[in-house]
């Protein structure tokens, strides 16, 4: 069943805190959290988060299509290398 | 950078008639027929791919030098190369992964930091992946972090800030 709209998306406190910290000083640095759960806001967009996975935190760069998903999502726990072939990365 | 980039598998035979299901790795995987020649690890030998259609777990394909079923389950577990000068140039801020893994990793102040293990794309941007001796360290592969990817020198120079490591 979704979440009644009338509580508004949840977000761990502290995630917030720290991002508006982060946004306040304007350095682009990897914001550290554990909370896999907290809903991805619009306030965070440009910023990256640092996600834990159990093991370690994985660098999630939020951008605007990513709005309304939890940040779990982007933080896998399970490793999985493959081949390399023909796959590219693109700077940003 | 090596001269061999591993693009595909056979995992054997399929059908009678001497054709081969082939496990593709490349981003789109019809394209390994575009990287062809083929070889084998040792380069001794050399395949023309022809894609006949797409089966379950793979593709079927004919590749020259196998003609029969029992050449092509001899085949089984054989890993396909392609060339890298096969591989089409990219524009300026895009890098093969191939290219990326196994460049020396320093810091601004050029202190070694290790290596590029493998590259990541978990949906929020890619991730370089770098292995040294104080463990792993994840860096988002961005202008800000990563400011020069010098695949001559082949090394990369990564700034990173406190919260990084």
């Amino acid at each position: 069943m979704a979440r009644s709209v009338w509580k508004g998306p949840f977000v761990d406190s502290y995630v917030l805190k720290k991002a508006e910290k982060s946004r306040e000083s304007g350095r682009n640095e990897v914001i550290k959290i554990w909370s896999r759960r907290s809903t991805i806001l619009p306030q965070f967009v440009g910023l990256t988060f640092g996600v834990y996975n159990g093991k370690k935190h994985i660098p999630v760069n939020v951008t605007e299509d990513m709005i309304g998903q939890k940040f779990g999502e982007y933080s896998p726990t399970r490793t999985y290398y493959g081949h390399a072939a023909d796959k590219k990365a693109k700077r940003k | 950078m090596s001269d061999l980039i591993c693009v595909g598998a056979i995992s054997g035979a399929f059908g009678v008639r001497g054709e081969v299901r082939l496990k593709s790795f490349t981003s789109d995987p019809t394209a390994i027929a575009d990287y062809a020649p083929l070889f084998t690890e040792d380069g001794k030998r050399r395949f023309d791919v022809t894609i006949t259609r797409p089966v379950a777990n793979g593709l079927a394909a004919h590749l020259t030098g196998i003609a029969t079923k029992e050449e092509a389950d001899a085949m089984k577990g054989t890993r396909l190369f392609a060339e890298r000068a096969q591989m089409p140039d990219l524009p300026d801020d895009e890098f093969y992964h191939a290219d990326l893994i196994g460049l020396l990793v320093l810091d601004t102040g050029g202190v070694e930091l290790g290596r590029v293990r493998a590259v990541h794309d978990h949906g929020a941007g890619d991730i370089l992946d770098i292995m040294g001796p104080k463990g792993e360290t994840l860096v988002p592969f961005t202008r800000h972090a990563v400011p020069t990817v010098d695949l001559t020198a082949g090394r990369v120079i990564v700034d990173l800030t406190e919260d990084d490591a």
